[in-house]
Order: C-alpha cells, then sequence, then structure tokens
C-alpha cells in the first residue's frame, strides 16, 4: 500500500499541475501573450473554441487530481 | 422589551455607516479605466444604472436579513428558502465572489503601491499582490482582523473634496447619456463590470438584526446608502473623465490619481493613492474574513471536507480556511489583469443575487407567516425585476470570465455531487474521463508527430517538444484515471 500511496501522490500533483498549467496556457491564448496566436496559427474567431476545451481539459485534470490527493490525505 | 429587540442597539445614522464601509472599497479605484473604456462618458449614466439595480436587490437583502438573522448572509437566506443544491450554490457563488474581490483587491493594492515606487520591472504587480496576501494571510491566521478598518467619514471627506475640487477646477462638458442603441448597449456593459461597486451594501442587511425600528430603518439606510453611492461614484466618474482625457484613463490603473494631480497638484495626487491603498487592505482583509466563514458554513454542513473547519491551537483562528482562500487569491491575483478579475467577481456576484431575489419570493410562498421586520415594496414585482435584470446583465460579461466562472460552478456541481450521489461514483466518473482524455491526447501526439494535417500549425522546430509534452500527459492521465477507477471505496 506504500508504493500507491506514493504513486498515487505523483499522479496526482502531476494532474494539479497539469490541469493549472492548461488554464494557464488558455489564458496566455486569449491575451496573446508571446504572440501565442499567431505562432500556432490560430484565427481570433476560432479562440473562444480552444478555451472552452483548454477550460474543460484544465478543469477535469485538476478535479482528477484532487480525488488522488483526496486519496492520500485520507490514508495518512 | 423581549431579548430580539433589545439586542437593536443601531439607529438610522449607524445603518448608513455600515452599508457605506461594506461598500467603499477599492473598486471605484481600479474599475473605473476599464468601464470607461467600454462606455466612454456615459460611465456616469452606467454608475446611476447600477446603483438602482442594486438597489432592488438590497431590498431582497433586507427583507432575508431581517427574517433570519444568521451568520452566512446568502447561504443562509438561500437554505431556508430552497435547501439542497440552490443553497449550495448561493453559497459556492458568494465564495467565488469573494475569492476574485480579493484577488482585485491585492492587484489594486500593488498597482497604487507602485505609483510611490516607479519602477519599470516586468510582474512587478503580479508580485506585490502576491505579497501582500501573504502578509494579511499570516495577520489573518494570528487573529489580526482590525487592518485596513476604513473610517468612512475620511473616505467621503476625500471623494466630496475631490469632486468639489474638480467642479472648482472647471470640467469640460459631455454628453453622459446613451443616444444610440450601440451606446445603450455599451451602458449595459458598464454596469456588469461595475457591479461590485455597490454590493458591499449588503453590510446593512447583515446587520439587520441590530438595526432598530428595521421596518422603517433598513430601507432608509439603503435608499439614503444607494443615493450617496450614485452622487459620489457619479462623481468621481464625471470628474476623471471630465479633467483626463480617454485615451489617458485607458491605459491608467489608477485613473482617479491622475485626475487628482491635475486638479489638487501631487498633494492631491497622494491623497487618493493612500486612500486607495486603504482602500485596499480593507476590501483584502474583509474578503479574507468572509471567505473563511463561507468555506466554514459550507464544511460544517458537509459540502467541502472537515479538515476546513479546524482552528488554530495557539491563535484560535480559522487557519486552514484563511490559507485554503488565500491560495486562490493568489492564483487570480498573479494574472494582475484586473479586467478580468472584476468580471468574474461580477459574474459570480450577479448570478447570486438572482438568488437572492428568488429566495424571497419562494419564502413568501413557503413560509407567508414568517415574522418579517421589514418586507420589499411593491412585491412581487420588485424581486422578478431583480432577477430579470440579474440575468440580462451575465450576457454583457467579458467572454474569458463567463466561462472561469462557468468552470468554477462545474467544480461546485462535482463537490455538491460528491455529497449527494455518493463520492465512488463520481471518482469512478472523472477517472474514466481522465482515462478517454489519456487516450485523446495520445492520438494528437501520434497526429502531431506523423505530420497529419491539424486546425492548428505547431512550428517545425516545436513538433518533437509537443511531441514530447503530449505522451507525457497522455501517461499521466492514462495512469491517474486507473487509478481513480480501481480505488477502494
Amino acid at each position: 500500500m506504500k508504493i500507491r500511496k506514493i504513486i498515487v501522490t505523483f499522479f496526482g500533483i502531476m494532474q494539479e499541475v497539469i490541469g493549472i498549467a492548461t488554464i494557464s496556457f488558455a489564458y496566455m491564448l486569449y491575451y496573446n501573450f508571446l504572440g501565442v496566436q499567431v505562432s500556432l496559427n490560430i484565427p481570433e474567431q476560432h479562440v473562444p473554441f480552444y478555451l472552452l476545451l483548454l477550460f474543460i481539459f484544465g478543469f477535469i485534470s485538476i478535479i482528477s487530481g484532487f480525488f488522488l490527493l483526496h486519496e492520500r490525505i485520507e490514508s495518512r | 422589551m423581549n431579548k430580539k429587540e433589545a439586542e437593536r442597539k443601531l439607529g438610522l445614522f449607524d445603518a448608513v455607516m455600515m452599508g457605506l464601509g461594506g461598500a467603499i472599497g477599492i473598486e471605484i479605484f481600479v474599475l473605473l479605466n476599464h468601464a470607461t473604456v467600454i462606455a466612454g462618458p456615459t460611465i456616469v449614466s452606467a454608475l446611476f444604472l447600477c446603483g438602482i439595480i442594486n438597489l432592488l436587490t438590497m431590498l431582497s437583502f433586507s427583507e432575508l436579513g431581517a427574517a433570519i438573522p444568521e451568520v452566512g448572509g446568502e447561504y443562509s437566506y438561500a437554505k431556508a428558502a430552497f435547501g439542497g443544491f440552490l443553497a449550495f450554490l448561493t453559497g459556492w457563488l458568494r465564495w467565488i465572489s469573494n475569492v476574485f474581490g480579493a484577488a482585485l483587491a491585492a492587484i489594486g493594492f500593488a498597482v497604487h503601491v507602485l505609483f510611490f515606487i516607479p519602477l519599470d520591472v516586468p510582474l512587478l504587480v503580479p508580485l506585490m499582490a502576491a505579497i501582500i496576501i501573504v502578509i494579511l494571510t499570516f495577520l489573518s491566521v494570528r487573529g489580526i482582523h482590525q487592518i485596513g478598518t476604513v473610517i468612512v467619514i475620511a473616505f467621503l471627506a476625500v471623494f466630496i473634496v475631490f469632486i468639489v475640487g474638480g467642479f472648482l477646477h472647471g470640467l469640460e462638458p459631455k454628453t453622459l447619456y446613451p443616444s444610440t442603441i450601440g451606446e445603450a448597449s455599451n451602458v449595459f456593459a458598464a454596469v456588469a463590470y461595475t457591479f461590485i461597486m455597490f454590493l458591499g451594501m449588503r453590510s446593512i442587511a447583515a446587520g439587520g438584526p441590530k438595526i432598530r425600528n428595521p421596518g422603517k430603518n433598513i430601507p432608509r439606510a439603503i435608499l439614503i446608502s444607494v443615493v450617496i453611492l450614485i452622487v459620489l461614484y457619479s462623481g468621481i466618474a464625471y470628474v476623471t473623465i471630465s479633467v483626463v482625457p480617454l485615451e489617458d484613463i485607458a491605459v491608467s490603473s489608477i485613473p482617479i490619481t491622475l485626475a487628482a494631480k491635475k486638479i489638487l497638484g501631487d498633494t492631491g495626487a497622494m491623497i487618493l493613492t493612500v486612500a486607495g491603498i486603504i482602500a485596499a487592505l480593507s476590501s483584502l482583509s474583509t474578503a479574507m474574513m468572509v471567505q473563511s466563514s463561507i468555506v466554514r458554513g459550507l464544511s460544517r454542513d458537509g459540502y467541502f471536507p472537515k479538515f476546513l473547519l479546524s482552528t488554530h491551537k495557539r491563535f484560535k483562528t480559522p487557519h486552514v480556511s484563511i490559507i485554503f482562500g488565500s491560495i486562490f487569491y493568489i492564483l487570480f491575483a498573479i494574472t494582475g489583469v484586473i479586467e478580468f478579475v472584476g468580471y468574474v467577481a461580477g459574474f459570480a456576484s450577479i448570478l447570486g443575487f438572482a438568488f437572492v431575489n428568488l429566495a424571497v419570493i419562494r419564502l413568501r410562498m413557503k413560509r407567508p407567516r414568517m415574522e418579517r421586520a421589514f418586507k420589499v415594496p411593491l412585491y412581487p414585482y420588485t424581486p422578478i425585476v431583480g432577477i430579470l435584470v440579474s440575468l440580462m446583465l451575465l450576457i454583457f460579461i467579458e467572454r474569458s470570465a463567463f466561462l472561469l466562472g462557468s468552470g468554477f460552478i462545474v467544480l461546485g456541481l462535482v463537490a455538491y455531487h460528491l455529497k449527494m450521489v455518493g463520492y465512488q461514483r463520481i471518482r469512478i466518473a472523472f477517472g474514466g474521463m481522465s482515462l478517454g482524455m489519456g487516450g485523446f491526447t495520445a492520438l494528437l501526439a501520434y497526429i502531431i508527430k506523423t505530420g497529419f494535417v491539424l486546425p492548428i500549425s505547431v512550428p517545425p522546430q516545436l513538433t518533437d517538444m509537443f511531441f514530447y509534452v503530449l505522451v507525457f500527459v497522455s501517461v499521466i492521465f492514462i495512469i491517474a484515471g486507473i487509478l481513480n477507477i480501481t480505488s477502494k471505496a
């Protein structure tokens, strides 16, 4: 069970990090920070669609990671 | 005299001060520039309309505050009226509004402090915003709450000097009302953005149980507060747009300070900046306390984990719930984007206001004989108009803020269903989603590597990096999905 605890902690943290990074990337895309829209060749009218996708991806990642971290906290 | 009557010690003046003290915060200092970008000179009409719209819901707040004298504000009212999901959602929206309000205050603090330290260092605003949150969190955990106690009279004096000074300075006349449909639409967009400027007036409703003769004093206090705030905010906006060119307001984070400098010189600018700093500290400190009480209320009812109820052994403060909120404040304050944070706070507040109006109607039907020291005038039209106007304002919320706000509501739905549907089922469902997304990401990595046509073009030098990142994410998601699905109940 100790190995599961370590794995659960690692993957929980990774999913939280990926979720936050995805949402941050969504902001970068929206505000065209560092010219992201141009370098990825994303037309301005398509930005809301990508924002929605990134937000859904990010939130699912955060929630899934939360479940793993919660298991770790509860098993203490 | 019964016990309830004995507790009613505050008169009309105290009630008005309570409303003004709650409402005058950092918002007027930091939201004015973008609001002016949206509405131009008609910002004055927008602030007037905003005050009137807020008044409708404040009347509902007052009826509920006087009838349900409990800590928790909107959450307690919705709990009495609906119970279940709508009660939770109302509490959740109040929490979101508070988190973003605190983030706004932290950013506001940073931009005002930078007036005294004119350094051109990138990311200084987010850094300072994060630092002030950490400091106030530390002080709150130690039980020191009265950091930014605002002397309402001093604020009023500063604003009156600013407005009178502006009129004596000579103002350029502008058309303050919309003349086309496009301009009217801009006015509503500015109302949605500046909505949170009047929110603090709900302090009157919260203090309802302590106000003498509530049937008369509460509506009077609300009306007087709204009139004072409308005159004050509209006056500040009018003076600012009249002495500072619109293009300068658009690029300044401290438009009132700019105007004060033109009217009253360097001393005026300094006074307004100090007022902005004090307002920011006061707003942040209040938001921290309120956020903590909402989180504890939701934890007590089983929606949030119980560990959030913990209190500090030495300082006897709810340190876990304070720190929990501060993590979110920092997360959003470091964006440094005032408009975005302001819009999300507005989004949550507007939606929450709709539920408060709905709660009045529901309680009148459910418990018609309930003791109500104050009743909303012109019922049911007042709360119905309040609901309709609130829902209409949501249309004008900026898209990315709307998306993030909606994302938070989805998170709230998950938290609620964890309690109602059962933790394990939800966990398995998210495990399945994680697994599916892992597979999708692997497919995306394959497509990028093999050079298939994509709607986005990845620069050739970044193809390998994108591929490896996607493979990594895919592996994480697949394993995390398996771990969630195979967990024991």
